[in-house]
């Protein structure tokens, strides 16, 4: 009986040592990075530019004379290999922070988890608007989808347009998207003649067209996909309707000329983007090359540098290694931060600002608007 | 005014290439009892054949390309009953529906692994419309109206002037009398495929001049064809032709009152209302041709 009790404290302490809780000398976070799969191509890039910013952290003293580690745990680039990876993290390292994987919808599939055990996960590469409501241990460093809706609204101000026929794809992006537009571009003055949501996948948007063309407006702005905005605005044309078209980013692609044929020419968008002038961004790109000589930068590799970095901040301010602590710290640090992509600061949801670039299609291509 | 009338000749234009495919799907629910639902892909194999002859290496000029592609559409049509419906047609329907459900994803299937999921187009520059009256119409709605004009013309020919005609018409009545009276049942199947294949593959063809090529393409069109057929009453030719035009016709005139965002919900709630109120159909009524 003895015995048994001893051997029951001994597996409880066993069971309760673990990395990232106890009094270690090291603060550890956690990942969960593609290394396998078919996003491997990426993860490797994510996982470079975070072990820039982690170099930089420690040679900085890291977390108060302490040095920070990522521990990464692969997915195999599925939503099921994420779960089971978050959980290990969660449950057998009891990190108080890991960092969320790429695309959205494994990103997704972990978020609930995370917010369950209370436990700070924070993405740098997942855009669905989804995430916004993923709950209050959620971050990310990437701006949302929704901001487009701002993005284009203030396109069509600054381009003179008052006066808009408003149309969007009928599902919770494009709803999303133009609540946002509408709330930015009525405040600011605008008027819409008209709105409608429009379906996903046909293949006849004439009568859409014909609504358009009632209302004879200047511009017109579509938040919609490639397929949709192709296919209106080529039966637009063949209607005889000459207007200013402006659209999101995610009609941003070679296809939409390629489907629309002359009928995309001129057609204005938004994309985000962040300037490469600042000196944040120069840094930057300096400290890779130094430690990754002749190799190209990988795509996101800003924002997951971005995202190492705003964690360490976080990490020092925070009173304690609880996640309610790193939370509060976070964000507090974020307030003004200025990363290598733009302003960091959180907002209540824990989304990002972020800064539009323009595209404009000319001569049958897609190019920066001037 | 002139809103509405181009309203509804847009509505009857798509309507027509409903009509199109309705036709083709009610006529072999006619003769073998059960609805194909690998009519749909009859439709995008048609639109993708035509790519395949358009592209180098072949590189024809479109209107030759369709030759070949109708005839390999038909190709497929005729093998979907040779290999897998007619071994299944003493079973019970629900057999043979599933089995043009599995035929369905087969050819949907293959046409990605062939072509992939991405869109594709002809690369035909658009042009400006037509103008008359007020009216705006193109070119290729021109062609899909005359189309399928033409065609529905050559079926009405087919069915009452022509022997072959009056025994699709016997067989769809009573298949086993029709048998035992000497009705040359092999080319009743055969016809029947030809023309349902020849349909959707020259409907899939003017559905992917005025848009684009998806694999999915026949999905969407598939569901509206089938509601067409339910509307007129299974297995009424006539009755798929109105039915085509009327859900054309409906979800047009509907985006005047409606959002567009809600299309699908305004004919398929016309529909139901109808199937509630009428079930053998609106044309139930008018004993035409079955």
């Amino acid at each position: 009986m003895k015995k048994m009790i001893f051997l029951l404290l001994g597996l409880g302490v066993l069971f309760c040592w673990s990395p990232g809780m106890a009094e270690s000398d090291e603060i550890t976070v956690g990942a969960v990075t593609p290394l396998t799969g078919k996003l491997a191509v990426y993860g490797e890039g994510f996982q470079q530019a975070m072990l820039l910013a982690l170099d930089q952290v420690n040679a900085r003293g890291g977390i108060h004379g302490k040095p920070m580690k990522i521990a990464f745990e692969d997915n195999n680039s599925t939503s099921k290999g994420s779960v089971s990876a978050i959980q290990k993290l969660i449950t057998i390292h009891k990190f108080p922070v890991i960092f969320g994987p790429a695309a959205s919808s494994n990103f997704l599939a972990v978020c609930p988890i995370a917010q369950q055990n209370r436990v700070i996960l924070i993405g740098a590469e997942s855009a669905a608007s989804a995430i916004t409501r993923c709950g209050s241990y959620v971050f990310r460093v990437f701006p949302s989808d929704r901001l487009q809706g701002k993005g284009v609204a203030e396109l069509a101000l600054d381009l003179g347009y008052k006066e808009v026929v408003l149309t969007y794809v009928n599902n919770d992006w494009g709803v999303g998207l133009a609540d946002v537009f509408k709330e930015v571009f009525l405040k600011n003055g605008g008027r819409l003649l008209d709105e409608f949501a429009h379906d996903e996948g046909k293949t006849d948007y004439r009568s859409e067209v014909l609504r358009i063309k009632k209302n004879d407006p200047e511009a017109v702005v579509n938040l919609t996909y490639i397929k949709e905005g192709a296919t209106v605005l080529k039966q637009a044309y063949e209607n005889g309707v000459d207007v200013q078209w402006l659209m999101g980013s995610a009609s941003k692609s070679p296809k939409l000329v390629a489907l629309a044929g002359g009928a995309a020419e001129g057609v204005i968008g938004t994309y985000p983007t962040f300037s490469q002038q600042t000196p944040q961004y120069r840094a930057f790109k300096a400290a890779w090359d130094r430690k990754y000589p002749g190799k190209k930068l990988p795509i996101f590799g800003e924002y997951n540098y971005d995202m190492v970095k705003l964690t360490a901040r976080a990490l020092k301010a925070a009173e304690s290694m609880s996640p309610e602590d790193i939370r509060t710290a976070l964000m507090e640090v974020s307030k003004g931060y200025r990363g290598v992509t733009g302003d960091k600061t959180f907002d209540a949801n824990g989304d990002v600002g972020a800064a539009y670039g323009r595209w404009t299609v000319k001569q049958g291509g897609i190019t920066d608007y001037p | 005014m002139a809103y509405y009338a181009q309203l509804v000749l847009n509505g009857v234009i798509a309507g027509s290439i409903y009509a199109l495919f309705a036709v083709g799907l009610t006529l072999v629910y006619g003769v073998f009892r059960f609805i194909n639902f690998a009519h749909g892909e009859l439709i995008a194999w048609g639109a993708y054949l035509v790519l395949l002859f358009a592209l180098p290496p072949i590189s024809l000029p479109l209107y030759l390309a369709l030759i070949p592609a109708i005839a390999g559409t038909v190709l497929i049509g005729v093998a979907q009953d040779r290999f897998v419906y007619r071994h299944l047609l003493q079973g019970h329907r629900i057999t043979l529906l599933i089995a043009s459900i599995g035929v369905s994803y087969f050819l949907r299937n293959t046409l990605r692994l062939i072509w992939g999921s991405d869109l594709m187009t002809y690369g035909i520059r658009p042009v400006r419309g037509i103008q008359f009256a007020g009216l705006s119409i193109t070119p290729t709605q021109l062609l899909m109206a005359g189309t399928a004009v033409l065609f529905l013309v050559i079926l009405f020919v087919l069915l009452t002037r022509t022997l072959l005609g009056k025994s699709l018409r016997a067989v769809a009545d009573n298949m086993e009398l029709a048998a035992v009276m000497g009705v040359p049942m092999q080319r009743v199947r055969v016809t029947v495929w030809v023309l349902a294949a020849l349909f959707a593959g020259v409907g899939g063809f003017l559905l992917a001049l005025d848009t684009n090529l998806e694999p999915a393409m026949g999905m969407t069109n598939m569901i509206k064809s089938f509601a067409a057929v339910l509307l007129g009453g299974a297995g009424n030719v006539w009755g798929a032709l109105l039915g085509g035009l009327f859900i054309g016709m409906a979800e047009n005139i509907g985006v005047a009152f409606f959002s567009p965002g809600y299309k699908d919900f305004i004919s398929f709630a016309l529909i139901f209302l109808l199937l509630i109120l009428r079930p053998q159909g609106i044309f139930g009524v008018l004993t035409g041709m079955r």
